[in-house]
């Protein structure tokens, strides 16, 4: 039995595609609920979020080779399931981007500075057992015009550096905070009596203030 | 607006209608709240905010919930993959690869 490498193209081709194999298996292994988690928050629904999971790993064992090693294999793939978000959803809604301007959020009527859901005094976990509250912030993320959606997930809920979040978006440090804070704002309006009771006008709901605790 | 609320208490007691939050002071304050609530800003700056906040109620609500909301998306618990759907998209892409000449 040979010990030398085999010069057959067929062995070489098979050795090639078994590293391959075992190199996208460690990735896989290692990264899919970090891209699960992200490409969730992202979508907003499984079926989507699957989806995405599967282009993006799709994409990276495609490209790789050309995977240079100067990023985190995490910002890698951030990078590649943001690129397949943006291609997923055009392909689906042809959706146009709105720009959120600072003075949209200027508040206006007494209810909006404050969140309509209390939540004085707990902690995150205790104000997340309030479903009202879960709902509210899920679909005011929802709501976020997608190049806004991206920069407060990877920021805010995958806690990336704003230089990580400018390689994986290819903005620089100054365009992330600024998409951040309008980010930051937008949802801070849904969250206030403006939002949520704009939510109530198609289907009545019954008082919050019972549900997540009592204004101060 | 901030000249129309002298104290804290008395602007409370009146009620956060009287403050038109449109111009001036809060508006420049509130293009800074998120550099305000990641540290991002020299002492100076942010001695300055606390300040108007500690004069003017509604930019304090204001910043409040602008922090709860952050906190919020800072701790939102995210669902996670089951095992069988880790190996059924496993083997999704292996497939895809496969029949796109990877394999």
């Amino acid at each position: 039995m040979s010990t030398r490498p085999s010069k057959n193209p067929r062995d070489q081709a098979n050795r090639t595609t078994g590293n391959e194999r075992s190199q996208f298996d460690r990735i896989y292994r290692d990264h899919v609920d970090l891209i699960y988690r992200y490409a969730n928050r992202l979508c907003g629904d499984v079926d989507s979020a699957k989806d995405l999971v599967q282009e993006t790993f799709l994409n990276a064992y495609r490209g790789f080779k050309d995977f240079r090693g100067d990023a985190q294999i995490s910002t890698w793939l951030y990078t590649i399931a943001s690129r397949a978000c943006l291609r997923m959803r055009r392909k689906k809604k042809g959706e146009p981007e709105r720009e959120l301007s600072l003075e949209e959020f200027i508040p206006t009527s007494e209810g909006e500075f404050r969140l309509q859901i209390s939540v004085d005094g707990l902690t995150p976990e205790e104000a997340f057992q309030n479903k009202e509250l879960r709902q509210a912030l899920d679909q005011a993320i929802e709501k976020l015009p997608k190049k806004y959606r991206m920069v407060l997930v990877l920021r805010d809920m995958e806690g990336l550096s704003t230089k990580e979040v400018g390689t994986v978006m290819g903005l620089n440090e100054r365009a992330v905070k600024s998409r951040l804070h309008r980010a930051r704002l937008f949802v801070r309006r849904e969250l206030s009596a403006r939002g949520i009771t704009e939510g109530q006008s198609e289907e009545p709901r019954p008082t919050t203030q019972t549900s997540g605790g009592s204004y101060r | 607006m901030t000249k129309k609320v002298p104290t804290r208490k008395r602007a409370r007691a009146q009620g956060a209608s009287s403050h038109e939050h449109n111009t001036g002071r809060c508006l420049h304050i509130l293009r800074r709240l998120s550099a305000y609530i990641d540290d991002e800003l020299t002492s100076d700056v942010c001695e300055e905010i606390r300040h108007h906040l500690g004069a003017c109620p509604n930019c304090e609500v204001f910043v409040e919930s602008l922090r709860h909301t952050v906190t919020l998306c800072r701790h939102r618990p995210a669902p996670t993959l089951s095992p069988a759907d880790r190996q059924v998209l496993r083997e999704n892409i292996l497939r895809a690869a496969g029949a796109q000449g990877r394999l």
